[in-house]
């Protein structure tokens, strides 16, 4: 076994800061998570699995000891709700399924994305050095990764936070099989069905029903019954069969009370081992989350005017004055959305939600600060995760047999100061090289939206008055957008031919800025997604109008 | 409608402030002034006004009590039905309509709503509405007889309360007028408030939308580079398509017949047969071959509205309701003699080539020749006045008081299927009701309260009406700043 890691040592390329080997943690503080916290304990890896920990262990001869006295040492964090390593959205086109049911699709070559029950999302992962490596030095050691939009999205894989060669060791895939309530890509009037909420839910409906007939014909055929008619091969299909058996979960990424309630809708309709992620408003469902098999609460909070019941507000007489201070108070609703579940005993993982991982981190705070213990938290990070992926043996806690996967900081992950010092992947060290402080700031260590400066250099500055015009098939429009800039985040409105909309979503990358308004075009409220680059006072790029196909812009900032 | 990728189209049903009168204008304009007033409120008064920072209003939808026994006291009461009782009573009990008349005794316990000088008519039904779903049309195919308006129902739709503001009190949710054979419907009650599954009319029967001519031949749509046209392009294709979908139900429906003959037939050492793949389109057509699903179908010229109902007759089912039909007035026999009804507009029309016939006399023509005739919205905001537009039946065709009443409640309600329930004031039946401060026909008469099963779901003295904020302005800057926000 020994010979075989060294070999391995050997022949995989050395990668700075990352040293696989024996270990013997001593001195240090672990919080084990399933058994409670040693105070002064050491823990002992080989293999790329924990040996043995407690606080009486003896370090074995051949490994190399690295004294923790005054650190805390964590179970690696689980994020259920990553893209990590995922191709950019590959193209899509192709007639797709012209009526309903995964089965009429499936015959043609060219790919239907979002409706690919059968995409193996393992099979894809291409996870860059970097962002292996902004996500570790949270103390993140696995991502669920799974496409984050479409009706059938693919069978997830678990990922371990290597560098880049992550890929090869995989712990589990598929996990589950990814759905939402997306319609197909580049659809709209005229384009491929589902285009929308109506037509995406009937979709999955009618697959799973396939799904069952399918698997009723396999199962015939199986038995080598004389007579019975042999089941066409179909990868999507085969896919949802163990999906409609109950043995693969099904998880339902699903964000709004409604939607909530209708993705349990179809999970007790197929009596499918349902997880609901996202649940952002789970505090107004949370009837629908206790019939759900888990349950995963994303972090990344929604505006208060993107919450359900925003509108029933202007229907009730109040105060002129009391807009801010509602704004503020949902806010605090939102962010103490996990501490309400927690108190209905609703059981939950703890997860992303997409934002980066700096973000991430900061959000977890807030919803402590908003009541949620910080013990349940960790484990909701931790072990709960990893039951709900269906790895509860392998991962999530502090114990004898399970992967080493740790995390070493100077005090508690969770809290303000968090200092993670070095993390540990498959019994892999990897050193945290501090970034300099501004970076800091913007990776959101301490708490980074809300009043800071803003990071002068590599990201553009957005804010600012714009003059849009927007140019599709049916001519040139004109908007003009009010925006102020915190990090890398964007808030603001957008008057439009339409009226005067909130812009939502806003960030900057770099040079690069994406933006989305949702406009009532011909009676179906549609959303706008900008995307585009900056460069001083001008911004060009391409608005993605969903159904309705797509334009392009240009924005010149008003002196 | 003309669909447009980006600005304003024709009419008034399409800004982010849907449907938005003067008044809502204005109070909208002072909302914003409001906004900015709070920045230079001093923080306590800020605080003071919002009340408690832990319970925020818009999340803590009030439940309107369940007014287990209410009395409407000494109203003029329009029953739809029976006439109208000058000075009346109405006494409901658990939701429901348990007394109505002039010498009805008034319970002890009961919750009075003094109804001296108010009309109270039955709540007002829409047999044709987008409000309250999160998606309308399923474009990308003419038939999609599988999606469910139920599915993608909202409760939070602003459209909503301006119903519940105009009376009304049923809504027909309906798929658009894309395809030949759209979605199933929802019947729902404006239960503003209240969870989105908590809006289902429990016990209406189900139904479908159909359309008919150029919206689904996709005559008046831009087509964008790339784009296929779709089939059909012609009134024959939309015929042909509908026969087709129907013989293909009637397959389906022969298939799972066998199958269940066969099922109880099979012999010892032979596979268990495999029942036939389940179609949910074919599903809600079956339903339809089988008087289950209501027909309501989108239409405009009398040719078209001939041909579905010689397709329905062909196929042995009955339309429930021609939506819009208006040319009506021209095949009228045709469709009474089918038993079908009518949902039309009062006067709207010319707004696309196939509504050039339209004339504002159709409803009372169509009446006249034994149709039952509903005025519908198609619109929310329109739904906000259904009776002004009712009341336009008896100004351009003479239909008597009655019959135009009973185009907002009672022949709605036949047309859904739900006449045993709501449509007028009857002892039994759901206590759906709207109570106005004058003739609910007359110009300037508006809903002071709206009940839906006995619960007040809108009642305009808590309403935040302009004077409400007016009156707020007033006590915080003083008469000046109002005269300024004011257009």
């Amino acid at each position: 076994m020994r010979l075989s890691a060294l070999l391995a040592a050997l022949t995989l390329p050395c990668v700075v800061g990352a040293q696989e080997g024996t270990w013997a943690l001593t001195n240090a503080r672990i919080e084990t998570v399933a058994r409670g916290v040693i105070e002064r304990g050491t823990i002992v890896i080989r293999d790329g699995l924990i040996e043995a920990v407690g606080p009486d262990v003896r370090p074995p001869a051949d490994a190399r000891i690295v004294d923790l006295a005054g650190k805390h040492v964590f179970p690696g964090l689980i994020d259920l709700t990553s893209t990590l390593g995922l191709p950019s959205a590959p193209a899509g086109g192709g007639q797709g399924g012209q009526q309903g049911g995964a089965a009429q699709g499936s015959a043609t070559p060219v790919r239907n994305v979002g409706l690919e029950p059968g995409r193996v999302i393992a099979d894809e992962l291409r996870p860059s050095a970097s962002d292996l490596r902004t996500a570790r030095d949270v103390g993140i050691t696995t991502v669920l990764v799974a496409p984050s939009r479409g009706a059938f999205r693919g069978l997830s894989a678990l990922v371990p936070l290597r560098e880049e060669s992550a890929i090869r060791y995989i712990v589990k895939s598929p996990v589950a099989l990814h759905m939402g309530f997306e319609g197909a890509q580049g659809s709209g009037f005229g384009g491929r069905y589902p285009a929308t909420l109506l037509g995406v839910i009937a979709y999955e409906r009618q697959s799973l029903y396939d799904a069952r007939h399918h698997a009723a014909l396999q199962e015939r055929h199986r038995a080598g019954t004389r007579g019975a008619v042999r089941p066409s091969y179909d990868a999507d299909l085969d896919a949802l069969v163990p999906v409609v058996r109950g043995a693969v979960p099904a998880f339902f990424s699903a964000n709004r009370e409604n939607e909530i309630r209708r993705a349990v809708r179809i999970g007790d309709e197929f009596d499918l081992k349902l997880v609901v992620v996202g649940a952002t408003e789970g505090f107004r469902a949370i009837d629908a989350l206790k019939r759900a098999e888990g349950v995963v609460v994303s972090l990344d909070f929604p505006r208060p005017t993107a919450v359900t019941g925003w509108s029933y507000r202007s229907t009730q007489r109040h105060a002129l004055d009391d807009s801010a201070a509602t704004d503020s108070a949902v806010r605090r609703l939102l962010e103490s959305n996990a501490a309400t579940l927690h108190a209905a005993g609703v059981r939950f993982a703890l997860a992303s939600g997409g934002a980066r991982p700096g973000e991430f981190l900061a959000n977890v705070r807030k919803a402590i600060a908003a009541g949620l213990p910080r013990d349940v938290a960790l484990q909701a990070l931790t072990v709960r995760a990893a039951d709900v992926a269906g790895v509860g043996t392998q991962l999530g806690s502090i114990e004898a047999g399970k992967i080493a996967n740790l995390v070493v900081a100077e005090r508690d992950i969770l809290g303000d100061s968090a200092n993670v010092r070095m993390v540990f992947v498959d019994g892999i060290r990897h050193e945290v090289i501090a970034p300099p402080a501004s970076e800091r700031r913007r990776g959101g260590g301490a708490g980074a939206r809300g009043g800071e400066r803003e990071d002068a250099g590599e990201m553009a500055r957005v804010a600012g008055t714009w003059d849009l015009t927007v140019t599709s098939a049916q001519g040139d429009n004109q908007a003009s957008m009010t925006v102020t800039q915190s990090g890398a985040t964007l808030d603001g409105t957008m008057a439009t031919e339409l009226g005067t909309v909130q812009v939502t979503d806003g960030r900057v990358t770099g040079q690069r800025v994406t933006f989305t308004i949702t406009v009532p075009i011909s009676g179906q409220t549609t959303a706008i997604v900008f995307r585009g680059t900056v460069d001083g006072n001008r911004m060009t790029g391409t608005a993605d109008l969903g159904a309705m196909g797509s334009a392009t812009f240009t924005g010149e900032r008003r002196p | 409608m003309k669909s447009r990728v980006w600005g304003q189209g024709p009419g008034a049903n399409r800004g982010p402030f849907k449907g938005e009168t003067d008044a809502m204008r204005i109070i909208r304009r002072i909302s914003f002034a409001a906004l900015s007033a709070t920045v230079l409120a001093s923080s306590a008064i800020a605080q003071q006004a919002a009340g408690s920072p832990e319970t925020p209003r818009l999340l803590a939808y009030p439940v309107p009590p369940a007014g287990r026994l209410v009395a409407i006291t000494n109203a003029t009461i329009m029953t739809a039905s029976n006439g109208t009782i000058p000075r009346g009573t109405i006494v409901i009990r658990d939701g429901k309509i348990a007394a109505v008349g002039a010498g009805v005794a008034i319970p002890a316990g009961a919750q009075v709503i003094d109804g001296n000088g108010k009309y109270v008519i039955p709540g007002i039904v829409d047999a044709h509405s987008h409000s309250a779903s999160e998606s309308i049309n399923e474009g990308t195919q003419s038939i999609t007889a599988q999606v469910r308006m139920e599915d993608v129902l909202r409760q939070d739709a602003i459209g909503l309360y301006r119903e519940l503001a105009g009376g009304v009190t049923t809504l027909n949710i309906l798929h658009g007028s894309a395809n030949t054979i759209g979605g199933q419907n929802a019947t729902v009650k404006v239960r503003w408030g209240l969870p989105a599954d908590s809006l289902l009319f429990q016990g209406a029967p189900p139904g479908i939308k159909f359309a008919l001519g150029e919206n689904v031949r996709q005559t008046n749509r831009t087509v964008l580079p790339g784009q296929e046209r779709r089939y059909p392009r012609t009134r024959m294709g939309v015929e042909e398509l509908l026969r087709d979908a129907f013989t293909r139900a009637q397959e389906y429906r022969r298939d799972w017949q066998e199958y269940e003959r066969g099922r109880r037939n099979v012999k010892k050492g032979q596979p268990a047969l495999v029942p036939p793949k389940r179609d949910l389109q074919l599903d809600a057509l079956v339903e339809v071959l089988e008087g289950k699903r209501l027909v309501h179908c989108h239409s405009y010229r009398a040719d078209e509205i001939l041909m579905m109902l010689q397709v329905a007759k062909d196929f042995g089912f009955r339309v429930a309701s021609f939506q819009h039909v208006l040319e009506g007035y021209k095949v009228a026999d045709e469709i009474a003699a089918a038993g079908s009804g009518a949902s039309t507009f009062a006067d709207n029309w010319a707004y696309k080539l196939e509504a050039f016939d339209a004339i504002p006399h159709n409803a009372a023509l169509m009446a006249e020749r034994g149709v039952r005739v509903s005025i519908n919205s198609d619109s929310d905001e329109r739904a906000r006045r259904l009776y002004q537009e009712a009341a336009k039946a008896m100004h351009y065709g003479g239909a008597s008081e009655e019959e135009a009443l009973k185009m907002i409640t009672l022949h709605p309600a036949w047309q859904l299927g739900v006449d045993k329930r709501v449509g007028s004031i009857e002892v039994g039946k759901d206590a759906d009701l709207a109570i106005f401060n004058g003739h609910p026909f007359a110009p300037a008469s508006r809903v002071e309260m709206t009940l839906i099963d006995g619960r007040v779901f809108f009642d305009r003295s808590t309403a935040p009406t302009l004077e409400h904020l007016m009156e707020l302005l007033r006590q915080k800057q003083g008469p000046r700043q109002v005269t300024e926000v004011l257009p």
